[in-house]
């Protein structure tokens, strides 16, 4: 008898744990269950992107009627830009009555992650704010719209090298909302000290310069940063070939370039710690253990927060030029996913956040520049001339590099295993001496077989 | 029966929780490793070729030396020097506990702060270069140099850690009872045969304890890599846990992440059953 009730009990409580799991496990609508459709969905759209790109299950058909609720995702925007986003919302949510916009900001560092669990169960937000290299991923496994396609109508509104920076394997799959160029922000008393009266205007220079700086003062003068990879590209030394198919960047210039960099720090030019992300530019500038950053002007603020006293004697001065004359540019996007369902409602929406009015006013609020060649008209960006402040000087200037600059990230997937591939093997020149030629082949084979598989 | 029933209600909803993240995701993740999953694109079944790329890979197979390396470099510091500090804070003197908080503060300390904070000393121009200039050892590059490193991510790690561990001897060593210690010393035992002789034998099961959970603990630390180093120069400080990270966030490979946690969970267990036969035995 005790067996018996002993077995029931048992029975119950099981059961009761699948309950609790089953009910747990579903999510209350049809996505669960239709996890199964979702995924045949996704490859349907991936398949059809810019085709059905107007097919909607709950838009009534012209772009004139959209309904739907959009899930705009965005980055580590509020509470600074809540007045900024909301007044987006009510705009939008005004134009089209039939759409609802909800905002969901998320932490810069959770991005990536959430927006892999998000894709894992078929509910990726209708718009999403992503960097380059993350779209580009998402873009090559088709969850996000074409945008080639669908805002075609707005493509020339952007300039061309910042357009294309959301490209992947020939298409286009988000809109550029807001970028960043460079600026230089020096420190004129050490240059005086070093007997200079105005900084570097080219990578050549700056290396010129830095023996007689780090002589005279102590300090450095041009450094490796992290983004060292984006030097082929600046030097005129593209990272792969025209079909975007093989490594490009074995060439006598990057080896020439190389055995250069290896005789700077050899000399004792630069260490390799700040490459490593072992120590922060902005600390070493503020320290006056550098004489310049090259970076964008929104991070000036940082030597402010650091050392009030530098950064009021600092000045800003147009970027550092390699011998290509372009800067990069590396925009933050808006994507649209192929699984949404309003997809219409998100597309547009997409256009409206990024629209010269809106990505003009949002410039005026954060340190960025629009990618838009109508707001870069507005006379804000010439203000900045005249100014004393590095920042607002900075800002100039970086909006005067927009008409150059371009997006210099490869349009390829495997973009983060390129530039491990080309850190890999410049570490190895300088900390196990390996020849620059021997490493750069070795990168070039690496680069080859992530780009066949 | 009245116990058992209780017994059950009171376990049904941890059992539950640790079914629903623990047991169903390790399952879920083995049935990955089978296949290419990248969580954009449908799953697709390839068999053992995870497992074949993982023994293939070069990347992988130093990931595993530099996470083997780690472990030799902690563990064994992690489980002896906690018994000797555990040893002296047992003592009853006036203001011991202040010396067990002293001692304990480090585990209090979050993991992410405690890299940041050592990421600053470690620097070239940081404190400990600083110190040692004095001695007259010119500056060492601790986190940029290859060699050096996994030394500095283990110093950091067995800082952090050894307050945890020697709590548990601590609670060890209340259990021993004094007549052993007085026995010994009446046989003429020195101090440290009292502890050969006597404390060791009897900690043996906690000395066995705690050689498994800072093993598994070195072999899955993640976060300090992440923090400090981000697994450089050179990998040098790439372990497995962090690869199997960087495939499966950044490259998206998650199938092939799974497979390769799915080798680390059979080497931790291995070694775990190595442990058991040299160090769960009743203390005689």
């Amino acid at each position: 008898m005790n067996k018996m009730m002993n077995a029931k009990f048992l029975l119950m409580l099981v059961l009761g744990m699948m309950l609790i799991t089953f009910t747990a496990c579903s999510d209350g609508d049809e996505t669960s269950a239709g996890d199964t459709e979702d995924t045949t969905t996704n490859e349907e759209n991936t398949d059809n992107t810019g085709d059905n790109t107007g097919d909607t299950a709950d838009t009534s058909g012209s772009s004139d009627e959209l309904s739907g609720e959009v899930e705009f995702m965005t980055i580590s925007l509020l509470p600074a830009f809540e007045d900024y986003l909301n007044g987006l919302k009510e705009s939008f949510e005004s134009e089209h009555p039939g759409v609802t916009v909800k905002i969901n900001d998320v932490p810069y560092d959770q991005v990536e992650q959430l927006v892999l669990t998000k894709a894992a169960s078929g509910d990726l937000p209708d718009v999403m704010n992503l960097n380059t290299d993350f779209v580009k991923k998402a873009g090559a496994k088709g969850a996000l719209v074409n945008m080639d396609e669908a805002a075609a109508d707005v493509k020339d509104t952007f300039f061309e090298g910042i357009w294309e920076a959301g490209s992947v394997n020939g298409s286009v799959y988000a809109l550029p909302w807001y970028t960043t160029t460079s600026g230089l922000i020096y420190n004129p008393e050490l240059l005086e000290k070093a007997g200079y009266d105005a900084p570097p205007a080219t990578f050549e220079e700056a290396w010129e310069m830095s023996p007689t700086i780090l002589e005279k003062t102590g300090a450095y003068g041009e450094v490796i940063m992290p983004e060292m990879h984006f030097q082929f590209p600046k030097n005129g030394i593209p990272f792969l070939n025209e079909d975007n198919t093989k490594a490009a960047f074995n060439t006598p210039e990057a080896v020439e370039l190389w055995t250069k960099y290896k005789e700077y720090y050899d000399e004792g030019l630069y260490d390799i710690d700040i490459l490593l992300n072992q120590v922060s530019m902005a600390e070493l500038y503020a320290q006056e253990k550098v004489a310049w950053w090259y970076t964008g002007p929104q991070l000036f603020r940082q030597v402010k927060d650091l050392s009030p006293d530098v950064y009021e004697k600092s000045l800003a001065g147009p970027p550092l030029e390699g011998t290509a004359g372009k800067q990069h540019a590396n925009p933050m996007n808006i994507a649209v996913s192929s699984t949404s369902k309003s997809k219409d409602a998100a597309v547009a929406f997409a256009k409206f956040v990024t629209n010269a009015d809106n990505q003009l006013a949002f410039a005026k609020e954060a340190a960025v520049l629009p990618p838009v060649k109508e707001a870069i008209e507005d006379p804000f960006f010439a203000e900045g001339e005249d100014s004393e402040d590095a920042t607002e000087r900075g800002k100039f200037y970086a909006a005067q590099a927009l008409d150059t600059a371009e997006n210099m990230i490869p349009p390829v997937e495997s973009v983060s295993g390129i530039y491990e591939a080309i850190h890999q093997a410049f570490q190895r020149v300088l900390l196990q001496d390996v020849d620059p030629a021997d490493a750069l082949t070795q990168a070039e084979q690496e680069v080859n077989s992530l780009l066949a598989e | 029966m009245y116990k058992a029933r209780h017994a059950w209600s009171f376990l049904s909803i941890p059992l539950l929780l640790l079914l629903l993240f623990t047991f169903i995701p390790s399952i879920a993740a083995l049935g990955l490793s089978f296949t290419n999953y990248n969580v954009f694109d449908p799953v697709e079944w390839v068999g053992l070729n995870n497992y074949i790329q993982a023994f293939q890979d070069s990347e992988f197979r130093k990931a595993l030396f530099n996470t083997v390396y780690y472990w030799l470099l902690v563990t064994p510091v992690l489980v002896v020097f906690p018994i000797l500090i555990a040893v002296l804070v047992n003592q009853k003197l006036r203001g011991i506990s202040m010396f067990r908080l002293i001692f304990y503060f480090p585990v209090l300390v979050s993991v992410v702060v405690t890299a940041i904070l050592w990421k600053w000393m470690f620097a070239k121009q940081g404190i400990i270069n600083y110190f040692l200039s004095f001695l007259g050892i010119g500056e060492i590059g601790w986190l940029i140099n290859p060699s050096t490193v996994m030394l500095a991510l283990a110093f950091v790690t067995v800082w952090q850690g050894f307050g945890y561990y020697m709590l548990f001897y601590l609670a060890a060593l209340q259990g021993v009872p004094k007549e052993l210690y007085e026995a010994c010393e009446l046989d003429g035992g020195s101090f440290w045969q009292k502890h050969i002789y006597v404390t060791v034998p009897l900690i043996k099961p906690m000395i066995f304890f705690v050689t498994v959970i800072s093993t598994m603990g070195a072999f899955k630390e993640f976060t300090l890599m992440l923090t400090m180093t981000s697994g450089g120069p050179l990998r040098a400080s790439t372990t497995a846990v962090l690869l199997v990270f960087q495939e499966a966030f950044t490259e998206l490979n998650m199938g092939y992440a799974s497979a390769i946690s799915f080798i680390l969970f059979i080497v931790i267990l291995i070694i775990t059953f190595i442990n058991q036969k040299f160090l769960d035995q009743n203390p005689r």
